[in-house]
């Protein structure tokens, strides 16, 4: 891993990372609009959160703690973890999903034949297949993102850390400044509890917060090594 | 009589057979190795609704691309000019057109005129380049890397109806890439 980071550091290649403040979180959903408005992600009815069908590429996880009326709601966003040891990867038979130089875990969906191994193998439930054919309403169809593919009906996708704005950004080849990039999620959050940049910059916010004392990572046991890292939610009252 | 029947459906099954294959092996062979369908301005081009001789403007006029495609060097799309960049030649209120003498130029530039109606509206032009909606190509790069419009749009200066020259299947973009030594990782493209 250490000589993984040097190497791509060397070559001035960006890793991107996330890290997300669990005490900032209101769980106001913000993020997942925003990114379901800048990916063409369909709009989900009813029936497909009954079905477990629904498309989110991020998704707020809430969980009560304690009894009424000592009660304590808790908010995790979860989104593709972007994982460095990814499980997803390996079991793809048609090399669909790839981890590429930034780190970023990438889905290409022209490949994808739809066999959904990867959506079983991933922990975090991150990926999320196609059963129907996307759908807009008429009045909403002039506001899709030209700069990402309209998925069809029969293949995988999840989040990306929005590439696109990746792609744009770094398009001159010249380095990004910390904080100029920020994916549609990060973007949009109230509370400034989702941070975004590149890792194998010593100065940058995110290199800072991920080792802040409070830091973890999500099933981390697993060996996954994800590139987000969340920070504890604490009580002052314990 | 049953043997009569077995007589002719065998040779009718056969060749059904035969042909069904014959169909999807050419549909392959085809698919791999010819050019997209015709469809997208391959051959002799789209009919255009004014007929825009690039000859004029590009051999004739010397003009650059960049003189009416603007975006190109900035942009996703080197974008089709407003009318009004037109005007800036041709000036409209004087039909006779102060740069366009032949007959044809007049005629071509009445219809623009004309189609334009009231409140003026833009030209719906065909679309002669299309790539799939899972390619994301953006132009900037590849000029800011001083790659000529000509690599991959031919000689337009010499067209009198533009057409589609290169197949710009994926195979294309990635022989140039790695001539050219540009990224081939699959989500520089495909997102």
């Amino acid at each position: 891993m250490a000589t993984k980071t040097k190497s791509s550091a060397q070559r001035d290649t960006p890793k991107w990372e996330m890290v997300i403040d669990l005490d900032r979180c209101t769980g106001c959903q913000a993020c997942v609009i925003a990114c379901q408005a800048e990916n063409n992600i369909p709009i989900n009815e009813e029936s497909a959160f009954h079905e477990h069908r629904a498309i989110q590429w991020i998704r707020i996880e809430r969980y009560w703690e304690g009894e009424f009326p000592d009660v304590k709601a808790r908010f995790l966003p979860l989104l593709c973890q972007q994982c460095d040891n990814a499980p997803c990867e390996p079991v793809c038979p048609v090399y669909a999903t790839y981890h590429n130089e930034e780190g970023l875990n990438v889905q290409v969906y022209n490949r994808c034949v739809g066999t959904r191994y990867c959506g079983n193998n991933c922990p975090y439930h991150a990926r999320l297949f196609n059963y129907w054919e996307p759908v807009w309403p008429e009045d909403l169809r002039n506001q899709l993102n030209p700069d990402v593919t309209v998925r069809t009906r029969g293949v995988m996708e999840k989040c990306t850390f929005c590439i696109q704005r990746i792609r744009r950004a770094t398009r001159g080849g010249e380095a990004v400044e910390d904080g100029a990039l920020q994916p549609a999620c990060v973007q949009s959050c109230p509370t400034s509890a989702l941070v975004f940049g590149n890792a194998n910059d010593p100065d940058a916010k995110v290199t800072r917060l991920k080792n802040d004392e409070r830091h973890f990572r999500v099933m981390e046991h697993l060996g996954t090594d994800p590139s987000v890292t969340y920070l504890k939610q604490v009580d002052v009252d314990g | 009589m049953n043997s009569r029947v077995v007589k002719i459906a065998i040779p009718v099954v056969g060749a059904s057979v035969l042909l069904v294959v014959a169909f999807v092996g050419w549909f392959v062979i085809s698919a791999w190795w010819s050019n997209p369908p015709p469809v997208l301005g391959f051959g002799e081009g789209p009919e255009q609704p004014i007929a825009f001789p690039h000859t004029v403007h590009v051999s004739d006029a010397g003009l650059d691309c960049q003189f009416c495609h603007r975006t190109v060097s900035t942009d996703e799309a080197a974008t089709i000019p407003a009318v009004a960049q037109c005007l800036f030649c041709h000036g409209f209120d004087k039909i006779d057109g102060r740069l366009s003498t032949s007959e044809t130029a007049q005629e071509e530039l009445a219809k623009l005129i004309a189609d334009l109606g009231e409140p003026q509206q833009p030209i719906n032009w065909n679309r002669v380049y299309r790539l799939p909606d899972h390619v994301q190509f953006v132009h900037a790069p590849h000029i800011q890397q001083g790659i000529s419009c000509s690599t991959c749009h031919g000689e337009i200066g010499e067209m009198q109806v533009v057409k589609q020259v290169r197949n710009l299947k994926m195979r294309d973009c990635v022989d140039c890439h790695r001539d050219n030594g540009a990224p081939t990782d699959c989500s520089t493209c495909h997102y």
